[in-house]
């Protein structure tokens, strides 16, 4: 129902001169090159992690379990509030600025604040996926010369797939969406880090309903093509 | 020195701790390891293989020590009861799976002559999971064996078929076995196994090696009550008394039973009477 109302109540002359405005085009192609952006590195983290979780007994695991586990609990808000403290007030700051990087209200930020909403769930689903391999398949494949890498990629990986592809669609479903983190982090600037979130929230602000309405549909366009298509990708896999 | 040498393992995972295992095979030897359930026979099973890091003691395959070497460094080739097939490769690739990391001709051939052997050579284009129980286990000897490996270890390889199934695969198991100069561990829960494929026994209980020995040593000299009823005696308790004949009396509640064992005067005692060693007569 509500989301039958998003496409009922406006005008669709409205809706189609929206969409091919500027600030439209910017914010879709931002979005889009930052949610792959963070669904990619998130990816990279969530698989070397999960799979740690999920094999190997270490010293902290609980540790590193409940600090991962946190911001799924955080309001996105506090999430992006710590963020922003970590990166705009630390020690960290400065090592990063050394190396020519800033997340403080940058694109670069919206990159890192997408990241750190999703990665929770993303390690999540890995660990559950790899949970249910048997650990024993790994374990024949070495005993027949494969090192531990070469186990991971020939058994693990393909095995993962599945999980994988529901992994990749929450983690960009997520990175897409968010709003609070990316907000407080890489601040909601017109035109310059403006995601489609963004441009709900800037447009309702102004009271300009039209384009928030159309950011919202056009979001919800990007997130079921994107299901869509790995979807398409898991079947071909 | 012998062949596979085990010299005070101790491994702890969890609360479970293997203590102390020591015992030496030669090559060719047959070991089958018994025990009850949660004894730890799997995990000296996968610490022998490398997948366990043991916190004491070593482990020597032909002179070389390789306690700390990688799995894949070992050559042990390892069979699950639950088979353990990759699910994503033919009959064909899984056997393929280990000698394709090997620099070695004739690949093929040998695939199929080991296929052939185990029967399973009509099954080699299919997947795992439309093969039966039995021709799964029978793809992961095949498996196993391909690459030769200096040391095959079974963990209860035919506890998951059917009985008639078990018979017929242990009778491939020994035919292949025969054929070459492999030295095997095999963990089973079938007394039968021991007799039909082994020549060494060991008993596991608790994450202690209980004994080691022949098998007609673990079966008619069993060093416990606990071994003794696990290899299938009857337990009886009774006092030892003097005989003349310079053997030991047993009084079972008056009944007397005589044995070459000796033990104290008066002392209370166990004994453990085989089933081939109770004869019965018709009147
Ligand atoms: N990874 C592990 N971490 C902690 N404990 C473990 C682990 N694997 C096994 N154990 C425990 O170690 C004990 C011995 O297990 P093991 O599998 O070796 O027994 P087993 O002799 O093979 O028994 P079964 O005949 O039932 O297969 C069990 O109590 C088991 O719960
Ligand atoms: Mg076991």
């Amino acid at each position: 129902m509500a989301i039958a109302s998003l496409f009922v109540v406006p005008s669709w002359d409205d809706v189609r001169h929206n969409i091919w405005s500027e600030e439209m085009r910017f914010s879709l192609k931002l979005s889009l090159i930052t949610g792959i952006t963070s669904t990619i590195l998130v990816m990279l983290f969530a698989l070397p992690i999960g799979y740690a979780l999920s094999r190997f007994r270490f010293w902290g695991k609980g540790l590193v379990k409940t600090v991962i586990d946190m911001p799924i609990a955080f309001p996105e808000l506090v999430l992006g509030l710590c963020l922003l403290l970590l990166f705009g007030s630390t020690i960290l700051r400065d090592i990063l600025a050394s190396a020519g990087i800033n997340f403080v209200f940058t694109k670069k930020g919206i990159v890192a604040a997408q990241f750190f909403t999703a990665l929770p769930y993303a390690i999540r689903i890995m660990k559950s996926t790899f949970d249910y391999i048997n650990p024993r398949l790994e374990f024949v494949s070495r005993s027949l010369g494969y090192s531990m890498f070469e186990t991971f990629k020939n058994i693990s990986l393909p095995l993962a797939k599945n999980g994988i592809v529901a992994s990749m669609v929450i983690s960009f479903a997520r990175c897409i969406g968010t709003f609070g983190t990316v907000l407080i982090l890489a601040g909601g600037s017109y035109m310059k880090t403006e995601i489609l979130p963004i441009t709900l929230y800037l447009n309702i602000s102004y009271g300009n309903m039209g384009m928030a309405l159309t950011s919202g549909i056009v979001l919800m366009i990007v997130s079921f093509l994107a299901i869509f298509v790995f979807e398409k990708a898991e079947v071909s896999l | 020195m012998s062949f596979l040498r085990i010299d005070n393992l101790h491994i702890s995972l969890g609360d479970f701790y293997l203590k102390d295992v020591s015992f030496t095979l030669e090559k060719r030897d047959y070991l089958i390891i018994i025990g009850p359930t949660g004894a730890g026979k799997t995990i000296l099973l996968e610490s022998i293989v490398g997948f366990w890091k043991p916190q004491k003691g070593s482990i020597y395959l032909e002179k070389v020590d390789i306690t700390n070497e990688l799995p894949e460094k070992r050559n042990i080739g390892i069979v699950y009861q639950d088979y353990v097939l990759l699910p994503h490769f033919t009959v064909f690739d899984n056997i393929a799976y280990g000698l394709k990391k090997k620099k070695c001709c004739q690949k093929e051939s040998k695939i199929r002559e080991m296929a052939c052997m185990l029967n399973i050579d009509h099954l080699l284009h299919r997947r795992p999971d439309t093969l039966s129980g039995g021709e799964q286990q029978r793809v992961a000897l095949a498996r196993a064996l391909v690459v030769d490996p200096k040391l095959l270890l079974m963990d209860e390889p035919f506890s998951a078929l059917d009985p008639q199934t078990g018979r017929e695969t242990r009778q491939l198991l020994k035919r292949v076995i025969s054929k070459s100069d492999i030295t095997v561990i095999h963990i089973s829960h079938d007394l039968n196994d021991a007799w039909a494929l082994a020549n060494k026994t060991a008993v596991l209980r608790e994450g202690a090696l209980l004994q080691f020995g022949k098998v007609d040593e673990i079966f008619n000299r069993p060093r416990s009550a606990f071994i003794a009823n696990f290899v299938g005696a009857t337990i009886l308790h009774g006092t030892a008394e003097k005989n003349g004949n310079g053997l030991t009396s047993v009084n079972i509640d008056g009944v007397k039973l005589a044995s070459i064992d000796s033990a104290i005067n008066g002392s209370d005692v166990t004994v453990a009477i085989r089933p081939e060693n109770i004869i019965v007569l018709k009147k």
